[in-house]
């Protein structure tokens, strides 16, 4: 992946795949379904903070 | 010893180093990685032959830690967006696009999008940013499209759609307007237009409730590919070549057909060239330029000049005309100045003209009459351009005079205004090398050399 030094904005670049056509739709569905997912994703391993075991490291 | 170019930082990749007259660019490994790419382009060889692109050569000399260095040609004069007619900015983004879709085409890509990597020279724009250029990784968006929307779209669509000029805005926020800033500036009847509801209303949206996610590498896996940036891009030229002004219709367009004006042309050109060819200057600053016939005038002694006007419309005409004069709109009573980071990053607009001789046509009873600024400061002005000045007194008599003060009393005007007195000012900081009488002695030319230096 390229890194670029430009923040391209996130939602403006799922954008583009919309603005490429047809074929970009499907791909802007995908891109923002998988992102769903994975906020889900996310949200579903994320441990209660209650749980979590208690230190003094800092 | 080389010096950073103040405008040149953001790129980790690539930068620009001045050295005396030489201007170097200096890569990184990537930076160096992207040269390679595009110099073996067709792309490049082509766009460097037709004057699209910047001449870069790579050069065997160290600097420092760079792992490669470039040598490119000076720019007679850069000008910034904020300085640009509708047209020039229409052009620069219409080259943007064009590059990118060549690029594309060669496996490459532009990586960011900003009017500041063009540069206008003898009157067409040209890409001077090679380091913006790179091998194209499959998968990956347009990194530079929210900042085209931005910087080149939607100033464009601000000027032909709203009727705002859109150089205070970029002159005051240098990104250019926000796609949710664009919603509340178009009319409900222009936010209905499908690319008003893409680029403006649905970037938005999209931007708002995105905001901070990574989402590059969904795209990619989702099948994200060139063809779609490709698509994107050629409806993006259809719109921006369908964005049109036709002006306002109440500036100075027509200027030259006033009685005046024609009366006294020949002769102010006869002056001004016998100043010329006593001068030789090699930069040549017109201030009030209008429709560009004394800046003309100068060019033709083979020397750069810079034509400033405060009118978009009789610049942009002179732009399409095609004259080779180098342009910057402009009110002189409130030039670019100095802005961006560090307070360095975009130098004045004086600063970049550094002019070898300044014309002051038909231009200081405006400033004395119009915008109230004190004969005495406006002479020191000219002389704070530290060269000579051919300029254009017009006295209380003048019948332009009578009107611009229609509305005024004596005591809301400056003193000083006289012919007398305005010899006792120039006196103090230049010496007279020529004077003639236009119009009965009420308007006189005068060639002035700094008595310092």
């Amino acid at each position: 992946m390229i890194f670029g030094y430009l923040d391209a904005g996130s939602g403006s670049l799922i954008l583009q795949a919309i603005l490429g056509g047809a074929a970009g739709i499907l791909v802007a569905f995908k891109a923002w379904k998988a992102r769903l997912m994975g906020k889900r994703a996310i949200t579903e391993v994320q441990p209660d903070p209650d749980e979590q075991p208690v230190t003094t490291e800092s | 010893m080389p010096r950073p170019d103040p405008g040149s930082f953001r790129d980790p990749a690539s930068h620009i180093v001045l050295d005396d007259s030489r201007v170097l660019r200096l890569l990184d490994d990537r930076g160096l990685a992207g040269w390679k790419a595009l110099s073996a382009s067709s792309l490049f060889d082509r766009a460097t032959a037709d004057g699209r692109l910047i001449a870069s050569t790579l050069i065997d000399e160290p600097h420092g830690d760079a792992a490669g260095v470039l040598e490119h040609p000076r720019i007679p004069f850069i000008s910034y967006p904020y300085e640009w007619t509708f047209s020039m900015l229409r052009d620069a983004a219409l080259l943007q696009l064009e590059l990118l879709e060549e690029a594309l085409g060669e496996g490459l890509t532009i990586k960011d999008a900003t009017p500041y990597n063009i540069q206008f020279v003898d009157g067409r724009p040209r890409f001077i940013d090679i380091g913006s250029f790179e091998t194209y990784a499959p998968g990956e968006p347009w990194i530079g499209y929210r900042q085209f929307t931005r910087q080149f779209l939607f100033p464009l669509m601000l000027r032909s759609w709203a009727g705002l000029p859109f150089q205070p805005w970029l002159r005051g926020n240098m990104d250019g307007p926000t796609a949710g800033e664009m919603k509340h500036l178009l009319s409900l009847g222009k936010r209905m237009k499908p690319a008003a509801m893409l680029h403006v209303s649905l970037q938005a949206r999209m931007e708002e409730s995105m905001s901070g996610a990574a989402v590059r590498s969904e795209l990619k896996t989702a099948g994200f590919n060139a063809d779609l940036i490709l698509t994107n891009v050629r409806k993006l030229e259809r719109l921006v070549t369908d964005l049109e002004w036709d002006g306002t219709g109440q500036g100075w367009v027509g200027y030259e057909a006033c009685e005046h004006v024609g009366r006294d042309r020949e002769s102010k050109g006869e002056f001004l060239s016998s100043a010329l060819a006593t001068q030789r200057p090699g930069r040549v600053l017109d201030l009030g330029a209008n429709d560009g016939y004394f800046s003309e005038i100068a060019a033709r002694t083979g020397a750069t000049v810079i034509a400033v006007d405060g009118d978009e419309e009789v610049l942009d005409a002179l732009y399409r005309k095609g004259t080779t004069v180098s342009l910057a709109l402009g009110d002189l009573t409130n030039p670019s100045p100095a802005q961006g980071w560090a307070g360095e990053e975009r130098p004045a607009l004086t600063t970049r003209a550094d002019p070898d001789l300044v014309i002051a046509f038909g231009l200081i009873h405006h400033l004395i009459y119009t915008a109230s600024i004190p004969p005495a400061s406006v002479v020191r002005w000219l002389a704070s351009f530290h060269c000579p000045v051919v300029v254009e007194f017009v006295s209380p008599e003048d019948e332009m005079v009578a009107r611009l003060t229609a509305n005024k009393t004596e005591a809301e005007l400056h003193p000083g205004r006289t012919r007398r007195e305005f010899e006792e000012l120039i006196g103090l900081d230049f010496s007279t090398l020529a004077v003639r009488e236009l119009g009965g002695g009420v308007r006189a030319l005068y060639s002035l050399a700094p008595l310092s230096g």
